[in-house]
Order: C-alpha cells, then sequence, then structure tokens
C-alpha cells in the first residue's frame, strides 16, 4: 500500500512539476503580441480588445505600432490602429489615418482618408493601391459598461490566451482588481478536462498558457472540507489527447492529488487512465473504448493501494427500435473483483476467493417523449440487470423512471419525477452468512436505535419523488423550486437519503458582464438535525 | 423624383451612431464602412478615434457630430452615396446590437432524470458548471444566451463535472460546439453519450 501510494503521490509530484516548469517555458517562447494603453477594456463574447487613450501594440518580429486607438480581434488575429496610426519595423516607418494589420500574417493596410487604402507588408516596403475592403478596417462599437475585463497591460498568445496586466473585473459598484490575470480562449477539449474532484465551487485562476497547456490555481469551496486551493497542469493536444495533473489542498483535511489522461486511438478508439491519491490509499483506473457503428464496447480495470482490483470487459448493442418509438439496449459484461488476502471475507476459507469473476447482462428500455393528457409530457425508462459470480452469488437489479413536464406558458413550467431501483443480493444457500440478524439494534448518528435494520437481508428498495417549479421572467433570470420526498429500505433518521429535500436555485445577472447562479437546499429533520443547508455558487461571465 | 431628393428623403432627421476610425481635416473614417466629408464649420475636436459617437447627415451627405441618442441607426444604414470613399462591398451587420441564441441540448436516455444540464464554455475556461439550462422536458434543455452580433461562443454539455462532460457516438471527446450571435440564432445539440455512461 505504501508503495503504490508513494509512486502514485512522486508521480503525480513529478508530472506536475514538469509540467508546470516547462509550460511557461514552452508559452513564452512562442510568439506572443503585446498591446498597451491608457485602458483596456475586454469583451469575452466577441474575443475584442480595446485600448483606448494612446494605444502601442509590439509583434514578435519586431513590428511596431502605434494610434490613439487599437482593436485586437482575437478570432480572427486582427488588428486595426485608429487615430494618427503609425507603424515601425527597423528603420523603416509608415503612417496613416488607420492601419490594420494581420498578428500571424504579413500584410498592413493604409487607410488614409484622403487618398484610400494602400496595402504593404511588415516589411513596410512601398505601398500599393489596394480595394477598400471594409471589414479589415472594423472597429467594434462597444459599451465599455459591459466589459468583462479592465486593464492596461495585454500579452497575447495567438489561438490560445490573452494575460491581462493588472486585471479588474468591473461591476456597477466596483471593481475586483487582481495583479494579472490569463483568459485562455483556446477550444481544444483537453482543456475541459481535470483531475479535479466535484467542487461545490470552482473558480480556475490561470497562471500560465500555451496553445498547449495552461498550469491553473483554482479556488475551491465544497461542503464537508470547505475551502481549498488547487494546482492543476494540463496539457493538450488538441482534441484527440490531454493530460492533467492536480494537487487538491483542502485549507482543513487532507489534500488530494489527481492524474487524468485521455488519447484518441484512430476513428474508433480511446484510451483513458485516472488516478487519485489521499492519506487512505490510491485509486487508479484505465480504459479502453472501442466503437463499431452505433454499437460499441469497453474494458475498465482499477486496482488501490489497498489491494483491491476490479476488471470489467464490456459489449453494448446500438439503441434499437422495439415498437411506439420506444428504443432498447443491451450490454453484456464480464470481469472479476479482486482482494488480496480474500474478497468474501465472511468466509472461513476467505483467502481461496482472492478473485470472483462475474458476468452481466443489462437491457435498457426508453420511451419517446410522448404527449399525455393535460397538455402533459411523460418520457419513461426501465433498466433490468443481473450479475452472475462465479460463487453462488448473484445481484439483481431494477429501475425504473418516469418524468413529466408541463409548460403553462413560456415563462412557466412544472415537473414532475418518479424513480424506483430495486435491488437484490442473493447468496443461494449462505445469505444469512452475508446479512446476518444483528445481534444488537443498529445505533443511528443521534444515537437512537434502528430496530426496522434487522429485516434487511440483501434486498434494497430506493423510491423518490420530485416535483419543480421553474420560472423564467427574462432571459437572463430563472428560478426554480424544487421538493424531493425518498421512501427507501433500510432508510431511518440519519441511515441513507434525506426522506424530504427543498432547494431553491436562481440564476440572474445582476451586471451586464457578471451572471450568478445561486442554490440553497435544505434536507429536514435527519439525523437529529432540524434542517441541515447546502449551498452552492457559480460566476457567470 | 431626382437622386439628390432620394437621399434627402434617406437621410432627413437620421442620426447615426458610428466608431471614428480617424478624422482629418474634413474627412471623417468610420470603421468599417467609408469616408465621409464634416460639415462646414466642423472640425475633429470632438472626435476621439475608437469611441462610439453619432452624427447627423445633412442634404449633401456631409456629418455632424451629435450626442448618442438611444435610437440612432447603425453604421451600416448610412447611405453608400453619403460616402467620400466608399468600400468595395456594403456590411449590414450592426454589431452594437445584443441578439439572442438560443442553445437546445437533447441529453440520451440513460441520463439520470434527477441531473441538471450546464453549459461550460471557453469564458470561464471551461468550468464545467458555467450555466445551469432550463429543462424543457425530460431529455431537453434549453438556454438563451444575449450575445453581441458576429459574436462566437464555444461550449461543450456537461452535467456538472469534468466527469461528466459529453461524448459523441464513438465515445470520443467532440469538437466544441459554437453559438454565433446572430439574430434569432438557434443552435440544437444531441449528446450522444456521457464520459460517465456507456
Amino acid at each position: 500500500m505504501l508503495r503504490d501510494d508513494a509512486f502514485a503521490r512522486t508521480a503525480a509530484i513529478v508530472v506536475l512539476t514538469a509540467c508546470a516548469v516547462l509550460s511557461p517555458a514552452r508559452a513564452f517562447a512562442r510568439a506572443t503580441v503585446s498591446l498597451d494603453g491608457g485602458s483596456i477594456v475586454f469583451f469575452s463574447d466577441t474575443l475584442s480588445v480595446i485600448a483606448r487613450d494612446g494605444a502601442t501594440l509590439r509583434l514578435a518580429d519586431g513590428t511596431r505600432a502605434r494610434g490613439d486607438a487599437a482593436f485586437i480581434d482575437l478570432r480572427t488575429d486582427r488588428a486595426v490602429l485608429a487615430g494618427h496610426a503609425r507603424v515601425t519595423r527597423g528603420g523603416a516607418t509608415t503612417g496613416a489615418d488607420a492601419i490594420a494589420l494581420e498578428l500571424d500574417g504579413d500584410r498592413v493596410d493604409l487607410l488614409d482618408a484622403s487618398t484610400g487604402v494602400t496595402s504593404t507588408t511588415r516589411r513596410l516596403g512601398a505601398p500599393a493601391p489596394a480595394e477598400f475592403d471594409a471589414a479589415r478596417f472594423d472597429f467594434p462599437d462597444v459599451d465599455d459598461r459591459g466589459a468583462f475585463i479592465r486593464s492596461r497591460h495585454a500579452t497575447i498568445t495567438p489561438h490560445a490566451d490573452v494575460r491581462f496586466t493588472p486585471a479588474a473585473f468591473p461591476t456597477s459598484v466596483g471593481g475586483l482588481p487582481v495583479p494579472s490575470y490569463l483568459y485562455t480562449y483556446a477550444t481544444a477539449a483537453g482543456f475541459g478536462a481535470s483531475s479535479l474532484g466535484g467542487a461545490t465551487f470552482d473558480q480556475p485562476y490561470g497562471l500560465f498558457g500555451s496553445p498547449t497547456s495552461l498550469t491553473a490555481l483554482h479556488a475551491r469551496w465544497d461542503d464537508g472540507p470547505g475551502p481549498a486551493i488547487a494546482l492543476q497542469q494540463q496539457i493538450v493536444s488538441g482534441d484527440a489527447a490531454y493530460a492533467a495533473a492536480s494537487i487538491d489542498q483542502p485549507l482543513r483535511g487532507y489534500s488530494v492529488r489527481g492524474l487524468n489522461a485521455y488519447r484518441r486511438l484512430g476513428t474508433r478508439y480511446t484510451a483513458e487512465a485516472d488516478a487519485s491519491s489521499t492519506i487512505y490509499g490510491t485509486l487508479m483506473h484505465a480504459a479502453l473504448t472501442a466503437a463499431f457503428g452505433n454499437a460499441g464496447g469497453r474494458m475498465d480495470y482499477t486496482r488501490t493501494s489497498g489491494g483491491a482490483s476490479s476488471y470489467t470487459a464490456s459489449l453494448r448493442t446500438p439503441d434499437e427500435p422495439l415498437f411506439g418509438g420506444i428504443t432498447w439496449r443491451l450490454t453484456g459484461s464480464t470481469g472479476f473483483d479482486a482482494q488480496r488476502g480474500g474478497l468474501l471475507f465472511e468466509l472461513p476459507d476467505a483467502h481461496d476467493f482472492a478473485t470472483v469473476w462475474r458476468n452481466g447482462l443489462d437491457l435498457f428500455l426508453a420511451t419517446p417523449v410522448v404527449r399525455v393528457p393535460l397538455g402533459a409530457t411523460l418520457a419513461t425508462t426501465l433498466d433490468a440487470a443481473r450479475t452472475w459470480y462465479a460463487f453462488p452469488h448473484h445481484f439483481d437489479t431494477l429501475t425504473g423512471t418516469a418524468t413529466a413536464s408541463r409548460t403553462f406558458s413560456r415563462r412557466l413550467s412544472l415537473f414532475a419525477g418518479y424513480q424506483a431501483t430495486w435491488s437484490a443480493d442473493v447468496y443461494p444457500g449462505t445469505q444469512s452468512l452475508f446479512y446476518p440478524a444483528p445481534i444488537a439494534p443498529l445505533l443511528l448518528p443521534d444515537g437512537t436505535p434502528y430496530y426496522g435494520y434487522a429485516a434487511f437481508t440483501g434486498a434494497r428498495t430506493y423510491r423518490a419523488e420530485n416535483a419543480a417549479l421553474q420560472i423564467t421572467p427574462d432571459i437572463n433570470t430563472s428560478y426554480r423550486f424544487s421538493v424531493v420526498h425518498t421512501s427507501d429500505f433500510p432508510q431511518f433518521d440519519g441511515f441513507g437519503r434525506p426522506v424530504w429535500e427543498v432547494r431553491g436555485d436562481i440564476r440572474f445577472r445582476p451586471f451586464p458582464n457578471i451572471g450568478l447562479d445561486v442554490g440553497r437546499a435544505y434536507d429536514f429533520d435527519w439525523g437529529g438535525t432540524r434542517w441541515q443547508p447546502r449551498w452552492s455558487f457559480a460566476i457567470t461571465p | 423624383m431626382n437622386i439628390a431628393v432620394l437621399f434627402a428623403a434617406a437621410t432627413a432627421a437620421s442620426v447615426f451612431r458610428i466608431v471614428p476610425l480617424a478624422c482629418d481635416g474634413d474627412r471623417l473614417v468610420v470603421a468599417g464602412a467609408g469616408v465621409l466629408r464634416l460639415a462646414d464649420g466642423v472640425t475633429c475636436a470632438q472626435i476621439v478615434p475608437g469611441r462610439a459617437i453619432a452624427v447627423q447627415l445633412d442634404d449633401g451627405g456631409r456629418a455632424t457630430p451629435q450626442r448618442l441618442p438611444p435610437d440612432a441607426l447603425p453604421a451600416a444604414k448610412i447611405p453608400r452615396t453619403a460616402y467620400v470613399l466608399a468600400p468595395a462591398a456594403d456590411r449590414d451587420a450592426d454589431e452594437t446590437q445584443l441578439v439572442t441564441t438560443t442553445i437546445d441540448v437533447i441529453v440520451p436516455a440513460r441520463t439520470p432524470p434527477s441531473d441538471d444540464i450546464y453549459l461550460s464554455t471557453e469564458r470561464t475556461s471551461w468550468s464545467p458548471a458555467e450555466v445551469r439550462m432550463d429543462r424543457v422536458d425530460a431529455r431537453r434543455f434549453r438556454l438563451a444566451l444575449q450575445l453581441h452580433r458576429g459574436a462566437r461562443l464555444a461550449f461543450r454539455v456537461t452535467r456538472g463535472s469534468y466527469g461528466t462532460t459529453e461524448r459523441d457516438a464513438s465515445r470520443m471527446l467532440p469538437p466544441a460546439h459554437v453559438a454565433a450571435g446572430e439574430p434569432d440564432a438557434h443552435v440544437t445539440v444531441v449528446v450522444a453519450a456521457w464520459a460517465d455512461i456507456d
């Protein structure tokens, strides 16, 4: 265990350190563009950077351009210098009323209000008459109050990111200043990947970036551990591959180190690997997926530093039509579960069962969304699965869901749902060995005995009914109120899911450039507390 | 009716919102458009390149800067005949306009019915729970966004965490979808699978 844990920790730290060290070097090695201005505003939806009150643009090849104002379109890598514009390279210089140039190209267009448009190159040779292309001299008409970021200096890595120094996020009641902010606009899929676990709130803060990498700090908050700081390094190769390594350190609690990698193998296969390590041990997982038309398969292998491992290989059919729009899908699987020292520890000869193979079948049925009386719609699913083990043991589950919706107007909708799962963990002939009747009643977190637990012999029931009201008064505002009631077995005060949960969510835009999504949930009369509140929080540009 | 009368009818009492690129003598360069001539007595003193202003055109097509009214027409509406130096082609897009772009997401039947659906965009370095979508029915979610005309927003669909990002039919990471800032633009995304399901 210690050896695996130490290995995972060392691997994560080595990868993270190497990436963190190499990534800035790569970023700085790339051709960058810098823009200075008396003021700079950035608009995230149009990827527009606008400098006013005197603008200076510096390109990687030594070209300098000045103007009263400047606009850089990050989508097209195009810059426009407006008013008393001059461009200089080495000893050559030329001026015009406005100058348009490409950040990653050679062309330079000069617009003179009296004589029209001429064109030259970055070498600033003699300009030649050119067509007046209005699009090349576009300069967006923006309201600075809607800017996402205000700054005075911007450093741009084309197709990747822009760093603002300093940066302020303006609101109508002031701006939140930070010394520097890296905004990444690269769209490769790997930038959307992470080796960090889920969190109630996660706000990344880019440190270093390039078209193929990003080093970021994450300010996080989660129920339980509370606030945390995480460092993550991503290395990306387009949509085809990525690797991410991270260290998540809550202010109280233990750190979590993570690793996550993905690689597309041709047009049919993918390979994935992930690992996480805490003081309790290390969990490693690798997977291969394959697609054959709409059918597919996958192999998963999981191993822990505690000596547990599992392997599953599965094949699935496509979603096939049955009748009336209903579809079915069958998944078959085989694999094993293993535990060093014995898997079935309830048995006196547990060490003989260190590895237990299993086979499974899963049938999934889904109806389409259909219209039902009262102007509502309804969709249902049914999932039946059985797993057989190479030991007198099988595990059955049957899950049904139904979701109804009723739209009263464009602004008001009502939803209701029902989900139920019945499962049975069956050991023919040895049931009482694996689910023995408790000698003493189970004690709940508040100290009260749960006598009903004595009836639990491996069969579980999970039932949940939920209703939600959704109100969207305008495009920027959405309210949602929901109630969930569960009726499970085994379930008692503090054991299992809370019986009642009430939740409210609001998504709104208090400022033109900042939106908020705030949620508040309560579990009622559960585990000895009258109610247990939870928050969720997200900031939207 | 001659051309001058037509021109006067088109521009009378019309105020246009423009972004000046430069002002030199009696010439005013309009961003993304052409070069206007300033009216007699008007100087470049109050014109700041890159900062939007309003201009009113007289019968001769000469421009006089004005206070910016809320109902000013976009620069794209300036008659081509008003320009002393006109671009090779007209542009008709008003990039100041905030337009509504609607994104519909259809999720697979195996999606857990109680899960929320989110958009993850480049605006937050691909935060997986950036914007929660509104539910339409059991398998359709919708979000209307206000974008500047001409904007392009790259996005992916998640169930709120990095581990629940969408996958394509081959279980591969798909390229980002793009929502365009065009009037009444509508993007429908059919999620084939999730990273953590199937």
